[in-house]
């Protein structure tokens, strides 16, 4: 019998008078974390089953009666931190303040996620390229979904630019920033890229100078805003 | 091998694959490449070396760093568009086999476009970085192929024109060379 390496919520063994729907959660959960944790550890070619079960603490049986593959569940796993990111760059940018004070928070906390958990982003964005195609199109799929939480909450008085799509410049200016300090292995120091990354996403709506206003400014409201950032 | 992984992944190509594909035999791909993951490394740099040689010949003979940056900018995309196959292995496949590859090819074609700059006098700008801006582009060729679309690569010139112009000369001067590639007609690709 394996023990678990660590102790997210492990049950306790034996009776425990837990309800089975919940046994089943917490497995659940587990599984999806030992998933992540061990992918972005060895890369998805050394990730097994095997390694997954003793991550989490789970037996062989209950891993598949959740799910039917290693790749299933590692795919599972992407799709629930990718909606976890989602949410929380959605309740950033609905936040107080005028547009450019929401794009900054949401810029701050979107971040602060990726530094609080480098691992996490890194099963992210980076170790499951090697799956290919479906990989390809669940980034696609990703990628739209942020342009359309950032075009949900636009500041209507925001001049349009019929050339470029200025929402898509500033998603990827995110994505790629994010990407090269993940891969890199810089992901702690994230949070300090606030100012810049904010001029690099309001630049292509706002001009140079507005942008470098926003973004440098030495406001009270400048970087992080307290109680607006939220980790992990 | 650049054909192999296009049709079946890096991962699903065999040496088999390969020395079949290369109608050459085993002992002559091995006095080649020491195994698969070194040929796949020389095909990408033979992929990028050829991107980087037809960046070069699109800017030739232009005026102005801008306007040799939009017409070589314009040709990439022509030849990405051209040959899917290069197009899908450096976009997709590289990343999967090992994603410190795509510094790799930044330091290959970066230094180019500050060169081009550089000798007009422009450094980059504080605040902005010309290998960003590489990752940037490379996201939104990315985005075309994996959705299976390469024919539509030339449409993105403007995006991509303004994407390696800004870290040089800024937001208005980016934006209105994208005009100018959205204007011009599609440039030929050297044979």
């Amino acid at each position: 019998v394996t023990r678990p390496t660590a102790s997210i919520g492990a049950l306790p063994r034996g009776r425990h008078g837990l309800p089975r729907e919940e046994v089943i959660r917490s497995q659940r959960e587990r599984l999806l974390a030992a998933a992540a944790r061990v992918c972005a550890e060895r890369g998805y070619d050394g990730t097994t089953v095997a390694r997954i079960l003793a991550e989490a603490g789970v037996g062989r049986e209950s891993f598949y009666e959740l799910f039917e593959d290693r790749r299933a569940c590692v795919l599972e796993a992407h799709q629930v931190l990718l909606d976890n990111l989602i949410e929380l760059v959605r309740v950033a940018y609905a936040g107080p303040g005028e547009w450019v004070d929401r794009c900054r928070a949401t810029i701050a906390a979107l971040l602060e996620w990726f530094a609080a958990d480098p691992l996490s982003g890194r099963f992210l964005l980076v170790s499951l390229a090697a799956i290919g195609p479906e990989f390809h199109e669940r980034f696609e799929a990703g990628f739209d979904r942020f342009v359309a939480v950032i075009d949900s909450g636009l500041d209507p008085e925001l001049p349009a630019s019929e050339l470029l799509p200025a929402t898509s410049l500033a998603v990827g200016a995110a994505i790629s920033r994010v990407y090269g300090e993940v891969a890199a292995g810089r992901g702690a120091e994230l949070p300090t890229l606030v100012p810049s990354l904010t001029y690099e996403v309001l630049v292509p709506f706002l001009g140079e100078d507005a942008a470098k206003a926003a973004a440098f400014a030495e406001t009270p409201h400048a970087g992080r805003l307290p109680g607006e950032v939220r980790g992990g | 091998m650049i054909a192999c992984c296009a049709e079946k992944t890096y991962a699903g190509t065999t040496i088999a694959d390969l020395v079949s594909r290369g109608s050459v035999s085993r002992t002559t791909f091995y006095k080649l490449f020491t195994d698969k993951r070194d040929c796949f490394d020389a095909a990408v740099t033979l992929c990028i070396e050829r991107l980087a040689a037809t960046l070069a010949a699109g800017a030739d003979g232009c005026d102005s760093p801008a306007e040799a940056t939009r017409r070589g900018a314009a040709a990439g995309l022509e030849l990405l568009a051209a040959e899917p196959e290069l197009t899908l292995v450096l976009s997709g496949d590289v990343l999967g086999v090992d994603p410190t590859l795509v510094d790799r090819y930044s330091r290959m074609l970066v230094p180019a476009l500050e060169r081009l700059w550089g000798q007009a006098g422009v450094p980059p700008r504080k605040h902005s970085s010309p290998g960003l801006a590489f990752g940037r582009a490379q996201l939104l060729v990315f985005h075309e192929v994996a959705a299976g679309r390469p024919e539509r690569l030339p449409a993105l010139a403007p995006n991509i024109v303004y994407l390696a112009i800004f870290p040089f000369a800024g937001h208005e001067e980016a934006l209105r060379q994208a005009q100018l590639a959205k204007d011009e007609p599609g440039v030929e690709v050297p044979a």
